[in-house]
Formats: structure tokens, sequence, C-alpha cells
């Protein structure tokens, strides 16, 4: 019966249609698998976070008994409430300074002429290829030598702006018509003035593309915080690094280190949610590189 | 007024070099600190770590010039050369199985389907999730009795047998960096002209062949992007081999990588000048890469 529907509605298609028809589906079938495939792990991570201990040696996905225990107890009996606050802290921080010093070096390299600027560009870019794997040793010792080791004021100071941060905010500068300026030049405006008043808002959409990236940077970052707070200063860690120091310590304590991870992510999650656009067109532009 | 007329061209024709100094000079105070950070944390310290390279460096500071002492150290450690072996077999599988992921991906998103803002996004989300968090999922998955094995059979403790620890990071790292590739390969298809598509599909030519021999070889300069920075990016795996191995590189050095080598040399041993040394080779293994990018692609992109 099928068969037969389906050989006298042949001739109605024409081939072109049959074959994109085709094409179409091979393409959703593959969609839906790689996206199984990528969420699987999330979501059964998130569906042992609330299943009780003795129950993860099951493998059903809607946890019977539905327990926030494991949840409540990273934030309240471990110390992951302070690895959040640590992490907030030094996320903000880190933002603020980095998206006004990129945005004040990225738009006196745009804009504003002065002697050897094409060279002291050029050194910018040239940070771009040291990695933080060399800085390390150097770094460590310099801080330690300067008994910056132990707080929060070390990882900002490494960390106050970065080459791919003013190099992004140099391009986006570059785009704007040059009118703006000279309109606020003409209300008699200065040089720091027409940058604050005029150009900031006017590169809201890099600017906020910035933020985004910087604070997801940030708030994911586990190299330095190690390097830095992991020599036995428990006080200082940040949620990558007390949820690596628990995953450790906790190997087998499945919905605690299933909670520890969630909420590791969920920050990240819930600001892609919300501006994935940024987050998209920041990730391309930052690495094209216009 | 009549002051006024007098005055004003007179201030006009200094301003001139007036407003260029001006300008100069705002354009300096606009750089002094970005530029100082770069000096300080990045300049200073790429000179200074090849300086400390070649002392012998404890975790109190310098103790004596040795020359090329470490850099000899480490082509005689067998754990060395153990990280190098295990970092290099890790990118080069790793990187083309990146490649291939973010290239699928990014064909499928590519082709004109309905949700494809959502698929992009959804694809491209394992890619911001911290190192950690997902280095605990996965230990999790990947552990004997977890998720993989309840799927695949078996017993395995994928993280704890050393023929398949780098392995289980390859696939775990290929998984979370392929939306980022994606991203890229996305920006490239979407620079090809359309002309080139019709052209071949008025020749008749199939979609398989059409990918092949057309899109393939038109996405080279990405394709040599990708290579490049995320070769770059694979060299410098630590935060994975870390976790999974608490810092130990095991089992039996088998996720041992050259920064971890650098880690433990610093701070388990104490040997500063040893690990500054590996971060050098480390370095000149990176800066030929991008040299080689640069000279084949010789375009003035920065990578």
């Amino acid at each position: 019966m099928l068969q037969t529907s389906v050989a006298a509605a042949e001739p109605l298609i024409p081939h072109r249609a049959r074959s994109e028809v085709a094409r179409r589906l091979v393409v959703y079938l593959l969609l839906v698998a790689i996206a199984l495939l990528f969420f699987t792990p999330f979501i059964w991570s998130l569906s042992t976070s609330f299943k009780t201990l003795p129950e993860t040696v099951y493998y059903n996905l809607i946890p019977h008994p539905f327990t926030a225990a494991a949840w409540k107890s990273v934030w309240t009996e471990y110390d992951f409430k302070r690895y959040a606050l640590n992490s907030l802290f030094l996320a903000v921080t880190v933002t603020v300074i980095n998206l006004f010093l990129a945005s004040l070096g990225g738009y006196a390299f745009a804009r504003l002429r002065f002697p050897g600027r094409e060279l002291l560009f050029l050194l910018v870019l040239g940070t771009l290829m040291i990695p933080d794997q060399l800085r390390l040793i150097p770094v460590f010792v310099m801080l330690t030598n300067w008994h910056l080791i132990g707080n929060f004021s070390g990882y900002i100071l490494i960390n106050l702006v970065t080459a791919v941060n003013l190099f992004f905010m140099r391009q986006y500068f570059l785009t704007i018509p040059k009118d703006f300026e000279e309109a606020a030049k003409l209300d008699g405006a200065g040089y720091f003035k027409t940058f604050w008043r005029v150009m900031l808002p006017l590169a809201g959409p890099a600017i906020a593309a910035l933020a985004i990236l910087q604070f997801q940077g940030t708030w994911n970052d586990f190299f330095w915080p190690l390097i830095l707070f992991g020599q036995g200063n428990e006080h200082l860690y940040t949620m990558q690094l007390g949820l690596a120091q628990f995953t450790l310590t906790y190997q087998t304590q499945w919905p605690l280190l299933m909670a520890g991870s969630i909420l590791a992510i969920l920050p990240i999650l819930v600001i892609f949610l919300i501006f994935q656009r940024f987050f998209i067109a920041g990730v391309t532009a930052a690495g094209i590189k216009g | 007024m009549t002051t006024a007329t007098e005055t004003i061209p007179a201030p006009k024709r200094g301003s001139f070099f007036g407003a260029r100094v001006r300008e100069a000079g705002w354009g300096y105070a606009f750089v002094l600190l970005p530029m100082a950070v770069f000096g300080v944390f990045f300049i200073y310290p790429l000179v200074y770590a090849i300086y400390i390279s070649f002392f012998e460096w404890g975790i109190l500071g310098k103790v004596k010039g040795v020359g090329t002492q470490n850099y000899h150290t480490l082509y005689d450690d067998q754990i060395f050369r153990r990280a190098v072996k295990n970092t290099i077999e890790y990118t080069v599988v790793v990187v083309p199985l990146e490649m291939a992921l973010g290239l699928l991906m990014a064909l499928v998103i590519n082709a004109r389907i309905r949700g494809r803002a959502f698929f992009r996004s959804a694809l491209y989300f394992p890619s911001l999730v911290s190192s950690a968090a997902i280095t605990a999922i996965a230990i999790y998955i990947l552990n004997a009795d977890g998720l993989l094995n309840k799927i695949v059979g078996g017993h395995r403790s994928w993280f704890g047998d050393p023929s398949t620890a780098l392995w289980s990071i390859v696939g775990l790292n290929a998984w979370t960096t392929a939306g980022t590739v994606m991203l890229f390969y996305l920006a490239a298809l979407q620079s090809i002209p359309t002309d080139v598509y019709e052209a071949s599909a008025l020749d008749g030519t199939g979609t398989w062949r059409t990918f092949w021999r057309i899109t393939f070889p038109l996405l080279k300069p990405a394709h040599f992007f990708v290579l490049v920075v995320f070769g770059i990016g694979a060299l410098k795996v630590f935060d994975q081999a870390f976790i999974v191995s608490g810092g130990t590189g095991g089992p039996v050095y088998s996720t041992y990588t050259a920064v971890l080598y650098i880690y433990n040399e610093a701070f388990k041993s104490s040997n500063f000048g040893v690990a500054a040394s590996a971060g050098v080779v480390l370095f000149v293994a990176i800066l030929l890469l991008t040299v080689i990018q640069r000279a084949t692609v010789g375009r003035a992109e920065i990578g």
C-alpha cells in the first residue's frame, strides 16, 4: 500500500527536489545525532546531581527519589560558596579593568597619531606569541619576590589587559566613522572626553562581546589560579580550582561532584543563553581579525 | 573684539604643531598603562625565562649559573622525553579530529535548515564549559561503572588504564574544542561566493564531489589557520591531564604532558631552572609553528 502510494507520488516530485529532501534528512539526522552526543554528558550529570549516592549505581535518567541534597551540601557543607564568590570577584574585576585598558589602548592605536605608534603596536601583537606556559616560571618568581603570591592582587596584576582584547577593541574603533570625533572636537571636547563620552558608547557591541568573553575566560581559568593560589592558599580557591581539588578528593561522591561541576558551568550557561549572539560574534572576530 | 581677530590667527598657526604634540601626548598617555602591563608581564618575563633557564634556580631563588646544563638535563630526562612524546601524539591525533568534527558540524549548520541558530549554539556550548567541570564530568562518565561502559560494555576505567588515558583526553578535548573550530569554518564557508556552487550545480556535480572538488580546496586558508591555532593550543594541553591524574601524569606517565612537566619541575621538584628551559623549548616549538603558518599563508593575519 505504502509502496504504491509513494510510487504514484513520485512523478510529481522533480528529481532535484527529491534529492534535496534526502539531503535535508541526512543533515537533520546528523544534527540530532551530534547534538545528542554533545548533550548526553551534561544531562546525565544534571540527573546524577539530583540523585542519592546509592542510586547512582542504577542507570535511570529520572532521579528517584529526587533530592537536592547534593546541591545543598556543596553550597553549605563544602566551600563552593566561597569558591563562587572568589571567582565572581576576580572575573568582575579583571573584566572591568580589561574593558577600560583595552578600550583606552585600542582607541589610541586606532585613532591617535604619535611617533612610534606602529612599533609599539607590533610589540603588542608580539606578546600574542608568548605563551602563559613560558611566563609561568618568571611571573611566579616575580610575584613571589614582590610578596604577591597568597592574595588576589598578583592574579589581577598579570591579567590587567591582554593583547587579544586590545587588538579586538582597536579593530572595532577603526570601523567607526571619523565624523563623530570631529563633531566632538568642534564642540570643544578634549581627547579623553571624546574617548569616554563619544567613542566608548559607540563601541557598545564590541564592549559587550569583550565583557562576556573575558568574564567567561576568567571564570573558567584553571591554570593561573592553580599556580598562584594552589600552593596552600585554600581561602583564595576559585570555582575551577576548588572543583578540581574536590574532584581529586571526593572522586566517587558522584552526586556531590556533579552538583559542583554544574555549579561551575551555571553562570556561563546563563550568560550564554542570554547573550549567545555576542559570544559567537566575539569568538569569530577575535580569531579572524579583520 | 579687536583682540579676538588679532589673536585667532596666531594660535592657529602654532596650534598645528601644538595640536600634533597634544595628540601625541594623549596617545602616549592612553597606551601607557597597557604598554606597562605588556612590558612588565609579557616581554620582561620572556627575557627573564630565558635568563632563569641558564641557572640552577630553587624555590628561594638563584643558586648558580650552569650554562646550558638545564637543556642537557631535559634532553637526557626520560620523563621529559615521555612528556614530549605524549604531547606530540596528543596533538597529532586531536587536531585532525577537531578539524574533521568542526568542519562536519559547520557544513551541516551551513546547509539551509530550520533552527540553524539554535543548533549552532547547541553545538558550540561545550566549548564554553570550563576545563575543570568538563573533566569532572568526563571522569564520571568514563569511570569503570560509568555511562560509557554501560553503553559500550566492559568494565574499563578509561582514565585509569595507561593504554586509554591519553586517548580519553583526546576524545574529551575534541568534543569540547570542535564547537570553536566549527565557528571558524562557518565564517570561512560564508565567505565562499554562492556562484561557485551554482556553477557546479549546473554541471550536475553531486554534493559529495562538490565538497571534495570545490568546497574543501577553497577552505585552504581556514584549514591552515585552524591547524596552527589549534595545534598551538594542543601543545599546551595541561588542565585535563592534571585533573585526571592528580598532577602525576599517570597512570605510568601516560598523561604526562610537556606543560605538566614544567609544572612539576617547578612546584614538585623546585627545579625552576629546568622548568624554565622546558618552557623555552615549548615556546620555540610554538614560534616555529607560527612562522611556518606565516610563510605558507603569506598574509599579515595574526593568529
